[in-house]
């Protein structure tokens, strides 16, 4: 075959899948950004072109900034803890026994319930009224920490991240699992004659090995957490009083319930460049492996 | 190079062909095609199906497709954008009505409203509709939608308990009071309400008090945003009322961190007394219902010394409306006009437990929940109805916001009322917004 029929032989065979990417993709995406620079109710063909308009405007939405700070703060805080429940709960159930195989699928149980089904079980858990927190905590004669959980401004939010956590572990669980897995026996023996036991152990050799692992960990969870909307549109509805508003949530508000679609497409344009940012800042943060010079 | 051009030019021309062919095969005779697209709620669409069968058969040549699922408004939006909608929707709540009329989407009714009913050759459509609600559908005095059923707005009571204890319904705020306090003693939640969506308590709480405290023009100026109108002091004295009620512990502990459901099974179980729902509460929760569970409606408690009308009665429809471009315009006024005869008001009412926008439909046989707000709806010599939620959603989001601050005890109902009047006053000002200026809550 000459250079010039493989490079066609290689072209039929990316053609359809480019063109499907193009047509799917790309398109929607480069739409959504020219949707934003219009007023559009998103109701009729009918739009006026409004230029920044709507960016201006964004910026200068209160609630917006509210939102992404949520949105912030739902990564970090989930981040930490599924990290550390993550790494910690791939350790003990790393080894081939019976029970640690059974855990591993109870583990990721909850993430393959979909996410409709896990905010209502966990609005059952936190109802005030016969949810089964608030009923242990008098139980334990701790009534006065028996609250509206999802009513009240100071826990609604964090009540949010505790389901998010709940359903995203098991993915985690797994994904460090099969990376602990990759790390050579050889290296962990090496380690512990060395004396490196425990958290010593953790820090200067197992977490470095997980290095690119905990990379594209953070990654996913950036976006998982910047682009959170069932659990909150369906537990607390951004509520209350926008204590848990979100970027989709309010999204979903300006579309489909104020009908400004071209406002909204604004908001998703800036919820895209942010989750890029993000993602961008946390892979070049996390680029060097601080372990690395060392070894 | 040639030969490909041939083989194209064949491959159009057979394409043709077939198109042609196809298009000839549908349409042998004159039939007409209705496309209904229905919200279905609790109510169902099995009657919009069944009417449309008897229509049929009274008119041959006419076939009626009813479609249409709980979240119909979804599958609506693209139709409409695509200039290709169904001749006669119901969009349901989920639509923004107002926006499909400043869009020129749907057309102004009143030249039918003004034509005879089904089946006459004399007399006014419009006249056959309670005016009332046939008002709420209108903007810069013409008629883009039709109502159907409709909801009233109230408070509901545990029966059994009611008449276990002793208690009564209270008609006035000094009742009320006297009477949480005796519930609360017996270990029961006075008042419980649907905390994670605040309209329940907008229109259950905030609008009653303030059409009581300040009479129907207080609320009036408000829709209409009059400066000043959304802190007058009529605003205070109703937000005052129900902080007054937090403070007191009359409300349901957690409830508002509680859903619609969550909220309505409390009362449903017997942990609380009261609730402020609508008049769809049996038939959201008859699944749920114990089974000889009884309730009793009311309206809900007035200022002792209140300026409104104690008859006072909210109301809510969820309206039908004709798509501009759809293809059969004159076919779906008449289906409608012959679902909205009498005799289909009747059925509709037997059928679905509810109230029917139809004068005379109320001579129907009502279930046992529906008895009590009829007499209510017969006795009310004012109606009033929350249209600045949908008018502007923006308002209507911040006053529910700002509701929820309020029931959590977050602010003050000073600070409340503030902030509903910058809110109409960000309102006001927006010159993207078209505004209404039709007075509501008329005499009837």
């Amino acid at each position: 075959m000459t250079s010039q029929a493989r490079s066609a032989f290689m072209a039929g065979f990316l053609l359809p899948a480019t063109v499907l990417y193009a047509l799917f993709v790309v398109m929607p995406v480069v739409q959504a950004f020219a949707f934003s620079l219009y007023r559009w109710r998103g109701i009729s063909a009918n739009r006026t072109f409004v230029g920044l308009e709507n960016f201006r405007q964004l910026f200068a939405d209160p609630i917006v900034w509210l939102a992404i700070r949520h949105n912030l703060l739902l990564f970090v805080g989930t981040s930490v803890v599924i990290l550390a429940m993550a790494i910690a709960l791939a350790h003990a159930i790393g080894h081939e026994t019976g029970t640690a195989r059974f855990l591993r699928a109870v583990y990721l149980f909850p993430q393959v319930i979909s996410l409709v089904v896990v905010a209502i079980l966990w609005m059952f858990i936190l109802n005030p009224s016969f949810g089964i927190l608030n009923a242990t905590l008098k139980a334990a004669g701790l009534e006065r920490w028996a609250i509206a959980w999802l009513g009240e401004r100071s826990t609604a939010l964090a009540s949010i991240g505790v389901a998010h956590v709940w359903h995203a572990l098991g993915f985690y669980i797994m994904l460090f699992a099969a990376a602990l897995r990759t790390i050579p026996p050889d290296v962990m023996e090496a380690a512990t004659l060395d004396g490196a036991m425990g958290l010593t152990r953790l820090r200067y050799v197992t977490l470095p090995m997980l290095w690119a692992v905990l990379r594209i960990a953070l990654v996913y969870m950036a976006i998982g957490t910047m682009n959170i909307f069932s659990l909150v549109f369906l537990m607390t509805q951004g509520g209350p009083d926008r204590a848990t508003e979100v970027m989709l949530t309010y999204l979903y508000e300006q579309a489909f319930k104020h009908s400004e679609f071209g406002y909204a497409t604004a908001l998703a344009v800036v919820n895209f460049v942010l989750v890029m940012a993000l993602s961008g800042a946390i892979l070049a943060l996390f680029r060097h492996n601080p372990q690395e010079g060392r070894a | 190079m040639k030969r490909t051009k041939y083989a194209l030019l064949g491959i159009a021309v057979a394409l043709t062909v077939v198109v042609v062919v196809s298009c000839g095969k549908q349409s042998p005779t004159a039939t007409k095609e209705l496309e209904v697209a229905c919200f279905k709620g609790g109510y169902g669409i099995d009657f919009f199906e069944q009417a449309a069968r008897e229509y049929e058969k009274a008119h041959p040549g006419v076939k009626i497709k009813v479609w249409g699922n709980p979240r119909v408004w979804e599958q609506l939006r693209p139709r409409f954008i695509a200039g290709n909608p169904p001749d006669l929707t119901y969009p349901g709540w989920g639509m923004d009505h107002w926006a499909l009329v400043y869009e020129g989407q749907v057309i102004p009714l009143d030249e039918y409203l003004d034509s005879p009913p089904y089946g006459k050759t004399e007399g006014r459509w419009r006249d056959t509709f309670e005016p009332s609600l046939l008002e709420l559908c209108q903007y810069q005095g013409k008629t883009y939608m039709l109502p159907y059923f409709f909801s009233m707005l109230g408070w509901w009571y545990n029966k059994d308990m009611f008449e276990k204890n002793g208690w009564k319904p209270p008609r006035t705020w000094s009742e009320l009071l006297a009477l949480c306090e005796k519930i609360k003693a017996k270990g029961i939640a006075p008042i419980t309400y649907q905390g994670i969506y605040p309209a329940y308590a907008v229109s259950g709480f905030l609008i009653p008090w303030v059409i009581s405290a300040g009479g129907i023009e207080a609320f009036d100026n408000a829709q209409n945003l009059v400066p000043g109108a959304w802190k007058s002091p009529a605003f205070l004295k109703a937000a005052q009322m129900m902080d007054e009620l937090r403070r007191r512990g009359y409300f349901q502990e957690g409830a508002n961190g509680m859903d619609h459901t969550g909220a309505q099974m409390e009362f449903l179980s017997g942990r609380a007394a009261m609730i402020p729902c609508g008049t769809w509460l049996h038939s959201e929760m008859r699944n749920v219902m114990p089974k000889d569970f009884r309730m009793g409606f009311f309206l809900p408690p007035v200022l002792d010394e209140g300026k409104g009308d104690p008859t006072a009665v909210g109301i809510g429809i969820e309206p039908w409306m004709v798509p501009t471009k759809g293809k059969n315009r004159e076919l779906a006024i008449d289906f409608y006009k012959y679902m909205t005869s009498l005799e289909k008001a009747k059925q509709f009412v037997e059928q679905k437990g509810t109230l029917m926008s139809i004068r005379g439909s109320d001579q129907a046989n009502f279930p046992e929940h529906l008895k009590e707000p009829v007499e209510v709806f017969r006795r009310a010599k004012t109606v009033w109805s929350v249209e600045y939620r949908q008018w502007y959603p923006r308002l209507g989001k911040e006053v529910e916001d700002a509701t929820a601050a309020l029931l959590a005890g977050n602010i003050t109902p000073e600070q409340f009322v503030e902030r509903l009047e910058r809110a109409a006053e960000a309102t006001r000002q927006d010159k993207n917004i078209p505004k209404h200026t039709d007075t509501r809550g008329q005499a009837r």
